[in-house]
């Protein structure tokens, strides 16, 4: 492979002269976070907001997680994502896989159909989403939090581009040695669409965790069933906001995210090294 | 007998037992709220009292001379052209520069998608002292360039750009990891051989990578659009629409009307729907008319 | 497949009944709430409300000691930031799942008053354990509309001034009086203020919401205005009085330059924290953001010794979901507010009492006052509470025609006059509309 040799004029990569401002830039939220939620009460009435530690009170942490529900919280709130991302895997693979390759009567209305429920803004359907679940007696407990959620349209609309991407002859080939749809999709797609899958579960995930609306109006009695971002708003009254421990609750409920991105991250940017699609 | 069997292994059968669980839960979660919606916006409703008076195509007939909804629709449309190309564009930026292997790519990565994971409330906050006419960041900085001081978020001129910037941060690393993703689909041998010809990497990029991206770019600027003229939290929060009601977009005064104002005695409820679906009906428009033109440029491997 | 056809079904039932839902009554219900019909065995009633921190706690001792004494009536709370109660509630009666008793801000009374299965508390009010005449007038008339008492007060708060006695001194200026007049306080806000220090003498939420306009009030009613006609029907806020009133603060923000303009509503509790503002209104939930700070309190000043301020009280609603559970909430929310209990919580979270015989109480009000450094003054400006925003279903319009018209003459963008002229012809016509 040739390569033309390139002037370096920098000992490092002239791109981190980029990325290191950007990043700073991204992180500021989470530095105030980090440093709020180590602060004293009193601390955090300042403004213009403190971005250095000045005190590293960690047992705010622990006061959040002992003084309130936050395992039962955390434990809702992964019951809940969990089987959202699986459900939405699965389901939004097979639908996705129709749409993109199957030719069958009404593809084009039912996709439209599915895209237009993205068009209407979730507050003119927040009411009767709510009595439709209350019809299936959901409400109340964790079934209302993740049956209507268990496919999502994004979902459908992402993976169906990501799987108009894949050159058609691998599948073309195998159908014509005879194996049937799901097989296809299973063994030659779906290995071939790990990026989009990745991403869709971290997208999934991210949304889910932190959705608030709906289980705001869907938990009406039980706040056993209060997933995190329920909890965190406990921290939140309507004049005063407790900042250390809404900030060191966020903290808590932002690492498991963290921490599935930088697993993920390992499929949606493969190794540079084995890009592409070899037959 | 032997149609049935054809009918059953046929392409629609199996498109149908594909896309069906899916279907039928969107339809039910879904499809089915969208219609009841839609009904009250042919209504006059209150949402807290159960009444409930037919009153046809009224609330429809009522936008066209209501000042705040031209108002929110202008300022939803400025939003929304500011919003997409910007917010598009500067994560293809991004996700080229993240795509190599560079020290610290992966805590670039992670930094960059971390303001996806912010709540809005946190991200309000630094924003608010960022761009503080007096004590922020921004300010200063500028004022060593000689520049500003800007009012931001406090003026009137300014504070829709301001949401603008805010929200693009917010969503920069949504759109970048849906186009690293999509990097990953672009053969490098494609790459190499176009550099072996001797072209630079600006136009190797623009002639090679640009038009493998096309799908996933279709899907940005679909869901993009989408959400940019459906933006709500960032201004609940934040601007709560305001300086003076220059961030006051479409769904914003949809909410106020149908839970600040048009609960009990006045009836704003169906108005609001109304409102909400002509907003629909122009999405619909825009979509269909960005699928069409995307399909046309498009060039989808097959 | 069957199963998914099952789902169909429920869903076009489901949606079936959202559309008939619109032949039922809608008002308020006239429970037999002051007879002695109580609940058939125990119940459990649930209970939205909004505390956090220490008068979440102060709540929950109260509950453990009410359902140790009553274990047939037992309550469950559940938490709700008060600022999503009403939507929160909207959906849950468009559900047909309405709380047993919630929370609310006194201001969505009239939106309430049409919700199917809300208590009228008319009746109830008269049982001599309520002792209703014993609450403060502002909070008895902020839980009445149309005649009608549907609340029951949990909660009041008036404005006063608040202002950081280090940098009176450093100024050399002498600290606020009780005969203050708004001249007075112009003046202190301009000595204040120092542009090289980034320092204001006064603070001023400029979101355009009801906090905007509540704060505006108090000037405009005492300098004789007010905000609606005798008969509710159209704005009076854009006469001379009203707009004098105006022109004080626009006086301060255009010409001075000594007001911190808090376009977000948000930053003035961490400047005034900071020292980088000297005097605020506000009411004594903000108190404890200010660590910090010397602070003193005293009354709002007054135009012509009419120092009255307004009061911002929140109420319990309680709704009928049968069985009994309407009387054992009120007996319940009867205990809640008696004047033991609210003597408990507030010496607990510097609440303000709001019954006569306890604010009389001078030994309480002594170790409130010692608790509480500054509430005091709070309790006792309750006495200067004369008169209530209306209670009517086109209040949140008006305010927010007047909420922008504040906005826009404090930014100069027009002047006092035009800003509330403009303001009242919005406002008429929201009124005319809802009729």
């Amino acid at each position: 492979m040739v390569e033309r040799p390139r002037r370096r004029l920098l000992p490092f990569d002239p791109w981190h002269l980029f990325l290191a401002p950007l990043s700073l830039l991204m992180l500021l939220p989470m530095v105030w976070m980090v440093v709020t939620s180590l602060e004293t009460e009193a601390q955090t009435f300042h403004f213009p907001p403190i971005l250095w530690p000045g005190t590293l009170r960690f047992e705010n942490y622990l006061t959040v997680i002992r003084g309130s529900a936050f395992g039962t919280w955390f434990w809702n709130t992964t019951v809940v994502t969990v089987a959202i991302v699986l459900s939405n895997l699965v389901l939004c693979t097979l639908a996705s896989y129709a749409f993109a390759r199957i030719r069958f009567l009404g593809r084009g209305v039912v996709y439209l159909l599915l895209l237009a429920t993205l068009m209407v803004p979730i507050q003119v359907v927040l009411i009767p989403t709510f009595l439709i679940v209350k019809e299936l007696g959901l409400l109340d407990h964790l079934g209302a939090l993740i049956v209507p959620h268990l496919a999502s349209v994004f979902g459908i609309f992402m993976l169906t581009q990501f799987f108009r991407t894949l050159p058609v002859e691998l599948e073309e080939a195998a159908r014509i040695d005879g194996a049937s749809r799901l097989s296809i999709l299973l063994r030659i797609v779906v290995p071939l669409s790990l990026p989009a899958l990745a991403t869709l579960a971290v997208i999934q995930f991210m949304w889910t965790w932190n959705e608030f609306l709906w289980p705001l109006v869907t938990i009406l009695t039980n706040q056993d069933a209060f997933t995190l971002q329920l909890g965190l708003a406990t921290f939140q009254g309507s004049h005063q906001t407790q900042w250390h421990f809404v900030a060191a609750a966020n903290i808590m409920s932002m690492l498991p995210m963290l921490i599935l991105f930088l697993v993920a991250q390992r499929y949606f940017v493969r190794g540079i090294a084995t890009q592409g699609l070899k037959g | 007998m032997d149609r049935f069997r054809r009918f059953l292994v046929s392409d629609h059968a199996a498109g149908w037992a594909f896309i069906l669980p899916s279907v039928v839960l969107i339809l039910v979660f879904g499809i089915a709220p969208i219609v009841w919606g839609l009904i009250l916006s042919f209504q006059e409703a209150g949402l807290i009292s159960p009444e409930r008076e037919w009153v046809g195509l009224d609330n429809y007939v009522r936008i066209a001379s209501d000042p705040k909804v031209r108002q929110a629709a202008i300022n939803t449309i400025y939003y929304t052209v500011l919003f997409v190309p910007t917010s598009i564009l500067a994560a293809l930026f991004v996700a080229q520069a993240l795509n190599r292997r560079i020290a610290f790519v992966r805590f670039y990565r992670l930094a960059v998608f971390i303001p996806v994971v912010t709540s809005t409330i946190a991200t309000g906050i630094m924003f608010l002292w960022l761009f503080d006419r007096n004590y922020g960041l921004a300010n200063w900085l500028l004022g060593k360039i000689g520049l500003g001081p800007f009012g931001f978020f406090e003026d009137p001129d300014q504070a829709m750009i301001a949401l603008v910037l805010m929200t693009v941060w917010g969503w920069l690393g949504f759109d970048t990891i849906i186009y690293l993703a999509a990097l990953q689909g672009v053969p490098q041998e494609l790459t190499e051989a176009a550099a072996i010809d001797g072209a630079g990497r600006w136009s190797s990029f623009w002639r090679v990578t640009w038009p493998m991206l096309g799908p996933a770019t279709l899907l940005l600027v679909v869901w993009s659009t989408i959400s940019a003229i459906q933006l709500f939290d960032e201004v609940f929060f934040v601007t709560k629409g305001g300086p003076l009601g220059r961030t006051s977009v479409v769904v914003f005064y949809v909410y106020r009307l149908a839970f600040e104002q048009g609960l009990g005695a006045l009836s704003l409820a169906g108005y609001a729907a109304a409102i909400a679906y002509v907003l629909f009906l122009v999405i619909l428009v825009l979509t269909l008319a960005q699928f069409w033109l995307g399909n046309r440029i498009i060039h989808y491997p097959s | 497949m069957k199963r998914h056809h099952l789902l169909v079904i429920v869903a076009a039932l489901g949606l079936l009944a959202a559309c008939t839902g619109g032949d039922e009554d809608g008002g308020a219900s006239t429970g037999e709430t002051g007879a002695t019909s109580g609940p058939a065995g125990p119940v459990t009633l649930t209970m939205w409300h909004g505390y956090t921190d220490a008068e979440a706690a102060s709540l929950d001792a109260l509950l453990a000691e009410w359902n140790e004494a009553n274990p047939d009536i037992r309550i469950e709370p559940l938490f709700v930031n008060n600022d999503k109660a009403l939507q929160k509630l909207t959906v849950a009666l468009q559900g047909g799942e309405p709380p047993d008793i919630t929370y609310q801000y006194g201001s969505s009374l009239p939106q309430l008053a049409a919700a199917p299965g809300l208590v009228d508390l008319t009746a109830w009010t008269q049982q001599p354990e309520v002792n209703w005449e014993d609450f403060v007038q502002g909070a008895r008339d902020a839980a009445t509309f149309e005649g009608k008492v549907l609340g029951v007060p949990a909660l009041i708060d008036n404005l006063a001034v608040v202002y950081n006695k280090t940098l009176f001194d450093d100024a050399g200026l002498a600290y606020p009086n009780d005969q203050w007049t708004w001249d007075d306080f112009r003046a202190a806000a301009k000595a204040l203020t120092d542009p090289a220090e980034k320092r204001f003498g006064f603070s001023y939420p400029m979101d355009a919401s009801e906090d905007t306009v509540w704060h505006y009030h108090p000037l405009l009613w005492q300098n004789g205005g007010s905000i609606l006609t005798e008969d509710g029907s159209q704005a009076a806020f854009n006469s001379p009085e009203g707009v004098e009133a105006l022109e004080v603060l626009v006086g301060m923000a255009v010409e001075d330059g000594s007001v911190f303009l808090d376009m977000q509503n948000s930053p003035y509790t961490g400047l005034f924290n900071s020292g980088k503002i000297g005097m605020l209104v506000t009411g004594p939930w903000d108190l404890s953001s200010f660590p910090d700070v010397d602070y003193g309190v005293e009354i709002l000043p007054g135009f012509d010794g009419d120092h009255q301020t307004i009061a911002g009280p929140d109420m319990w609603c309680v709704f009928d979901n049968g069985g009994g559970r309407a009387q054992a909430a009120l007996e319940f929310i009867a205990w809640l507010t008696a004047a033991d209990q609210m003597k408990t919580d507030a010496l607990a979270t510097g609440h303000l009492p709001f019954r006569l015989s306890v604010i009389d109480d001078a030994a309480f009000i002594e170790g409130f006052g010692a608790a509480f450094p500054g509430v005091d003054v709070f309790a006792e400006n309750l006495a200067n509470v004369e008169q209530a925003r209306p209670v009517l279903a086109a209040y949140p319009q008006v305010s927010e025609a007047m909420g922008l018209a504040i906005v826009s003459a404090m930014l100069g963008e027009k002047d006092a006059q035009s800003a509330l002229d403009e303001a009242a012809a919005q406002a008429n016509d929201a009124l005319a509309l809802a009729g």
